[in-house]
């Protein structure tokens, strides 16, 4: 196998690789800004300077040439090589920064260069925290500056787009945002403007940066150059906890870390997942953060006199039990959701057959055209194919309203059957209609009674998405009956791990008043007299699903955490039993 | 060192004839009697190897800065796969002090134009565009006028000479970057992108031009292959210094009688150029100082130019390049502090912005080096320059940091006294 010396270790390689990732998956490192692993690499910042050689070869032989000592004669470079677009060749000699001075020294030059017009307003930067270049500074940089002349000036708070906001000041002109717009999004709706240190990113004149991946622009900007126009200014980076997710604005399972402070989601940005969406998201899975605060269901609610007034815990149980003993079993219809969860979905199932309903039905999400071929579909929901996959009923919207309009009790999970004029608020005049939502809406408002569950930010649940993988979500929000500190699921933030409890924001109005949908079912069974209903969290659901349904086999929570998620045998079908 | 006689020399680039620039006088004069030979002779030119052999061994040394063997460079051009192949002809001379091939564009086009002919023959290419500086409005528009009278009379086009090569001949208007006669940002610019240059490699050879195998040369190189072809290698290297053969278009400015471009062999003493081509120092002033070969060649001190002849060998033992020939000729008036602030705010404001070293670096030379002409430098100042062209010199993908940088380390170094006249006295004690 060819092979590669790096600061002196031999390493062996597969294929063609770029120096500068070969040495980061290694777990070394060199520093640079304007390389990124999904994009072409123009070697334009030249921080990742190396000093590379080749062995020496004898012509003749085809053998190393020796010295006296036997080590092999190397042949270096005349200048130092950046290793960001170096290809590895067999034999090659590397010394990074931690091996060679004059590496060392290059790479401080680059970045005192790269400082002199930077404004260095990190304490007002939304970037600071998560800045490439504040971290390599303190790494690799000078300590002081010799720039005692004037700083380059150029235009800030330029809005872009809708989404996306530029100081050109602080842009040190890696052209990531460019290549970006050029070779993930093909819009080529950047471009660098001007020349030399005057030059700057920017729109053609008059035309607007409203690329459907714009925000992808600000997470890639090695600097705060690019700032998001919503999150800018809203929260620093180091009070927010990171938590892993999936988006489910679509069914394409983008990979995604929720950022929360004080239990509200603040902002949505992509993780990398190579199987499903790279280091990419739509700009619309990132709007979707408000639906984790905003008009959350808090509280059971109940019509009175056709007005929606909150209820408690209690009574609301109370009121479905009593709603469900008094009519026939065939006139109870439960509705799955493709916008709840495989777990939620399975639940609901479980219930009806446990008490002698009949099996869900489910209509999908689809609109035609929302689609791009590339992290946007059609399906608008996040989890079609997990409703499949438990032997849902899939049945279309006029047959669906049918059977609402028929059924006496509808026990609705989280779908906004009516906001999607799927059903109307007439046809459920004479039906008893208990949604489980979480947020407010038409449809819960035609409801007479909410009793409100968790959403994708507060539980761990899983999704199957449109090529059939399914992926689960952490619980990254506190509601009033969970505690960060207890819930081994939920990540820990720098203010949880250092901080003390004065340190952080605890505002209980930020705390929904609500639970998961295993749990709301538990106690229904527990009002409903069914024995041996009782479901703690989603991992012991997904336990069960796995064992008991086929194309659920060998699925588990630590498995989808190991594989970033599994692809499941969609040609096995759950048998109805 | 033998003495190199110049003064017998008879133009071929530029002859002493009147209208030469129009096709029929260049006709008349032996025009286009190269391209017919190549493309009919077959006892002389069995195919087109035999044309890259013979302007290989002419050593004509590329005349844009680089100095590289042109027939080397064509020899690079991978196999013909019948696909497009491109010759790229560089006249976007940017370069301050440098103006021998406007020379070319408004004195004898035809040379030029018949060389890249037998360029394109003998590396098999399909088209050729000549890419010429914005600023050359009216040149353009005569490079134009040329290209269409070869048209009209078959020199370009389809089966030339009732050959079976035919090419295609365009031209280019530059929008003013100096970047843009870097070869590789000049095939970016001809794709009407931004003039960033490229990294290499891959070398143009093997992609250049929307991807296509290209090769670039100089304009006065170019028609340097039109006199080797008429008149033979061994002609061509009978002339002027060994290592640099050939002649030379000296663009002679500065404080002379008589600046203008020369056509005169390689190799020609300094002195001989500055006193005896154009007249001596005006105003019978003294020399203070030379650079050789366009803005980005360090300068030389007077009294290093001893016995010193145009060749690189020669100017490499002073720590200079031959460059472009683009000779400027400075008195002993000359305020060298005011001519190297010039010099870096002319790169200041031609860096292409692409690598971090030279966008930041040139504009920090340019602050620094005009605190010290407003007399508000210091001492450490100068220590900082130095420093800074170290930090930019050799780290970026082309050499138009290099090219900036070496002005201002050498006419420092070269004359660090002025420079330091003209800093603010220290304020620290030293003892």
């Amino acid at each position: 196998m060819p092979e590669v010396f790096i600061d002196g270790k031999r390493f062996e390689y597969e294929g063609e690789q770029r120096l500068l990732q070969f040495i980061q998956d290694q777990g070394m490192e060199v520093p640079f800004f304007c390389y990124h692993p999904s994009l072409s690499a123009p070697a334009n910042c030249r921080q990742c300077l190396v000093k590379v050689g080749q062995p020496v070869k004898d012509r003749e032989t085809g053998e190393y040439e020796l010295d006296e000592n036997g080590e092999r004669v190397i042949r270096w470079f005349p200048k130092l090589q950046t290793s960001c677009n170096t290809m590895i060749s067999d034999g090659m000699v590397v010394h990074t920064q931690e091996t060679d001075d004059l590496v060392k020294r290059a790479q401080k030059d680059t970045l005192e260069f790269i400082l002199i017009n930077h404004p260095l307003d990190c304490p007002i930067c939304d970037q600071a925290g998560e800045c490439p270049l504040q971290i390599q500074t303190y790494k690799y940089g000078p300590e002081g500056s010799r720039f005692e002349v004037k700083k380059v000036h150029k235009p800030k708070r330029i809005q872009l787009g809708p989404r996306v906001i530029l100081d050109a000041e602080r842009c040190i002109n890696c052209t990531r945002c460019v290549r970006f717009t050029d070779e993930v999004s093909k819009t080529h709706q950047l471009t660098i403007t001007s020349r030399g240190d005057k030059n700057y990113p920017i729109t053609a004149p008059d035309r607007e940066f409203d690329d459907a991946y714009s925000l992808n622009t600000v997470d890639i900007c090695p600097v705060g150059a690019l700032t998001s126009a919503d999150f800018r200014f809203k929260a620093r980076v180091w009070e927010m906890n990171q938590t892993p997710s999936i988006d489910i604005t679509n069914a394409k399972g983008t990979n995604i870390d929720i950022w929360t402070r004080d239990n509200l989601v603040l902002r949505i940005t992509p993780r990398y997942n190579e199987a499903v969406n790279d280091h990419w998201m739509p700009d619309e899975g990132r709007e979707a953060y408000r639906l984790f605060n905003e008009n959350r269901v808090s509280r059971p609610h109940q019509k009175i006199d056709n007005e929606q007034v909150k209820s408690s815990w209690n009574n609301a149980f109370a009121t479905v039990a009593e709603q469900l003993e008094g009519v026939d079993k065939k006139d109870v219809l439960l509705i799955g959701s493709s916008h709840a969860s495989v777990e939620e979905n399975y639940i609901l199932s479980k219930l009806s057959s446990l008490l002698g309903y009949n099996e869900p039905v489910f209509t999908s999400h689809t609109e035609k055209g929302k689609g791009d071929g590339f992290l946007l579909t059609d399906d608008l929901a996040p989890n079609a194919n997990g409703c499949r996959l438990l032997g849902f009923n899939e049945v279309d919207n006029s047959k669906l309203s049918g059977l609402a309009e028929k059924a006496k009790v509808v026990l609705l999970l989280n779908d906004n059957l009516v906001d999607r004029e799927v059903l109307s608020e007439d046809q459920l005049n004479n039906t008893f209609v208990v949604s489980f939502s979480t947020n407010h809406s038409q449809t819960s408002k035609t409801a007479d009674l909410v009793i409100p569950i968790t959403c994708i930010a507060e539980h761990a649940a899983s999704y199957v998405n449109i090529d059939g993988r399914i992926q689960r979500s952490f619980p990254a929000k506190e509601t009033k009956y969970t505690n960060r500190r207890l819930d081994f699921e939920m990540n820990e933030g720098r203010l949880d791990r250092y901080g003390t409890n004065f340190d952080n924001w605890v505002t209980e109005e930020n705390k929904v008043d609500c639970l998961p949908f295993w749990i709301v079912a538990s106690k229904l069974a527990d009002q409903l007299g069914v024995d041996g209903f009782d479901y703690g969290n989603g991992r012991e659901i997904m336990e069960e699903i796995s064992s008991t349904l086929a194309p659920f086999e060998g699925v588990s929570y630590a498995r989808m955490d190991e594989e970033s998620g599994i692809v499941l045998d969609q040609e096995k079908t759950t048998v109805k039993s | 060192m033998s003495t190199v006689d110049w003064k017998n020399y008879e133009p071929v680039l530029i002859p002493n004839i009147k209208d030469i620039h129009k096709i029929d006088v260049y006709r008349k004069n032996g025009g286009y009697e190269a391209l017919k030979s190549v493309l009919t002779d077959k006892k002389k030119w069995a195919d087109q190897k035999s044309v890259i052999e013979e302007v290989k061994s002419a050593n004509i040394r590329g005349r844009g800065g680089a100095g590289f063997n042109a027939g080397l460079k064509w020899s690079f051009m991978p196999p013909a796969d019948g696909g497009p192949r491109y010759l790229a002809c560089n006249g976007d001379e940017s370069e301050p002090g440098t103006f021998k091939d406007r020379k070319i564009f408004e004195y004898n086009p035809h040379v030029f134009i018949e060389g890249a002919l037998i360029a394109a023959y003998a590396m098999e290419i399909t088209s050729i565009y000549v890419y010429i500086r914005g600023e050359y409005k009216a040149y353009i528009q005569m490079m134009e006028k040329a290209i269409q009278d070869a048209y009209d009379a078959g020199m370009i086009g389809k089966n030339i000479f009732g050959s079976d090569f035919s090419v295609d001949f365009y031209v280019h208007s530059g929008a003013g970057a100096y970047i843009c006669g870097e070869e590789t940002s000049m095939l970016e610019s001809l794709e009407g992108k931004r003039g960033y240059p490229r990294v290499k490699p891959p070398f143009p050879a093997q992609k250049g031009l929307w991807g296509r195998p290209t090769t670039i040369n100089n304009i006065e190189t170019l028609s340097h292959v039109t006199s080797v072809i008429n008149r033979g290698a061994d002609w061509f290297k009978s002339i002027g210094a060994e290592n640099h053969p050939g002649p030379i278009l000296y663009g002679i400015s500065g404080h002379v009688n008589r600046p203008g471009v020369y056509e005169l062999p390689s190799g020609v003493p300094v002195f001989d150029l500055i006193n005896d081509v154009a007249q001596g120092m005006r105003n019978g002033k003294k020399l203070k100082a030379v650079i050789p070969g366009g803005s980005s060649t360090p300068v030389v001190r007077a009294d290093q130019l001893d016995g010193v002849t145009m060749d690189s060998d020669s100017l490499r033992e002073v720590g200079t390049m031959l460059g472009t020939a683009g000779m400027v000729v400075m008195d002993e008036d000359t305020d060298m502090v005011d001519m190297l602030w010039r010099i870096t705010h002319f790169y200041h404001h031609e860096s292409c912005g692409q690598c971090t070293p030279c966008r930041e670096g040139t504009g920090w030379l340019e602050k620094v080096m005009l605190k010290i002409k407003n007399g508000e430098g210091e001492i450490k100042d100068l220590d900082l320059l130095l420093d800074i062209t170290t930090q930019m010199e050799g780290r970026t993908i082309c050499a138009l940091a290099d090219a900036a940088a070496w002005p201002v380390r050498h006419t420092i170094t070269r004359f660090r006294d002025e420079f330091e006249a003209r800093c603010k006295k220290s304020v620290h004690a030293v003892a």
